[in-house]
């Protein structure tokens, strides 16, 4: 897990942590989100809920190379501008 | 009495309406506060009660309903991706409310169908056609956001991917089908 986050990376993880109710240490960025949310429409739900707490919107293209806990803090970052 | 076949079809539209009781359950939480959630939420209230119209019917016929695995939609999301905005799952909600309609218009039509199932089918679609109006004026004020051509090819997305998980459902239950529905 990186030791020096941005602040929007911050803010993202804090989101995910928020979402699926876990601390943000917890969240490491290697972690696979298949293995943190295992069911397809909870999946859903947490990345509709970062969205909402964030006010972002993201798209396919953003969610295509998605795989890890890092790679969703990646791109909610990147929307956050 | 029904028969098993009649018995499985009205168990299977239990089991999709609680699944998406379930779902804009869990989506009406996490929205924030406006029209959508007003609306999301309504239309979770409904299809619970769908849930509980078909349990009720089930029961006055004199069976329990079946426990059934998957519900239809839970096939979409292979078939098409999953879903990752609110437009998207509106999207691909409509193109199942309108999926769920000519299903039950197709039942409502069948020869011999009973009564009690006839009147339970109206009833639910008094409010499928409420919810297929306030996703339809969702998305189109969703256009300023999103773009007009995006939301229509989201909706084709969707679609597309409900056309193959119908055929499928039906290639899958082919016998109980011609029984129920005979052409």
């Amino acid at each position: 897990m990186s030791t020096t986050l941005s602040t929007n990376d911050a803010k993202a993880k804090q989101a995910l942590g928020e979402a699926l109710k876990r601390p943000v240490e917890d969240l490491d960025d290697r972690i696979l989100l298949n293995d943190l949310v295992a069911e397809s429409f909870a999946l859903i739900e947490t990345v509709i809920n970062i969205q909402e707490d964030l006010n972002i919107r993201l798209v396919q293209e953003d969610l295509r190379v998605v795989k890890t806990v890092g790679d969703l803090v990646r791109v909610c970052s990147q929307r956050l501008g | 009495m029904i028969s098993e076949n009649e018995r499985w079809i009205l168990s299977f539209y239990r089991t999709s309406e609680i699944s998406g009781s379930l779902f804009f359950g869990r989506l009406a939480k996490s929205l924030k506060a406006g029209p959508i959630q007003h609306d999301m939420t309504k239309h979770y209230a409904d299809e619970a009660m769908h849930a509980w119209y078909w349990t009720d019917c089930l029961n006055k016929l004199g069976v329990e309903p079946l426990e059934l695995g998957n519900a239809y939609q839970d096939q979409y999301l292979a078939a098409a991706g999953m879903p990752v905005n609110i437009m998207e799952i509106l999207a691909i909600t409509q193109v199942f409310e309108r999926r769920v309609i000519n299903q039950y218009a197709v039942h409502s039509r069948a020869a011999g169908v009973h009564e009690l199932v006839k009147s339970t089918i109206d009833r639910i679609v008094e409010d499928e056609k409420w919810h297929i109006k306030w996703i339809r004026d969702a998305l189109n004020k969703m256009e300023s956001e999103y773009g007009k051509s995006t939301i229509d090819d989201t909706v084709e997305r969707f679609l597309q991917a409900d056309r193959e998980v119908y055929a499928k459902t039906v290639r899958e239950h082919e016998e109980r089908i011609r029984e129920l529905f005979p052409k």
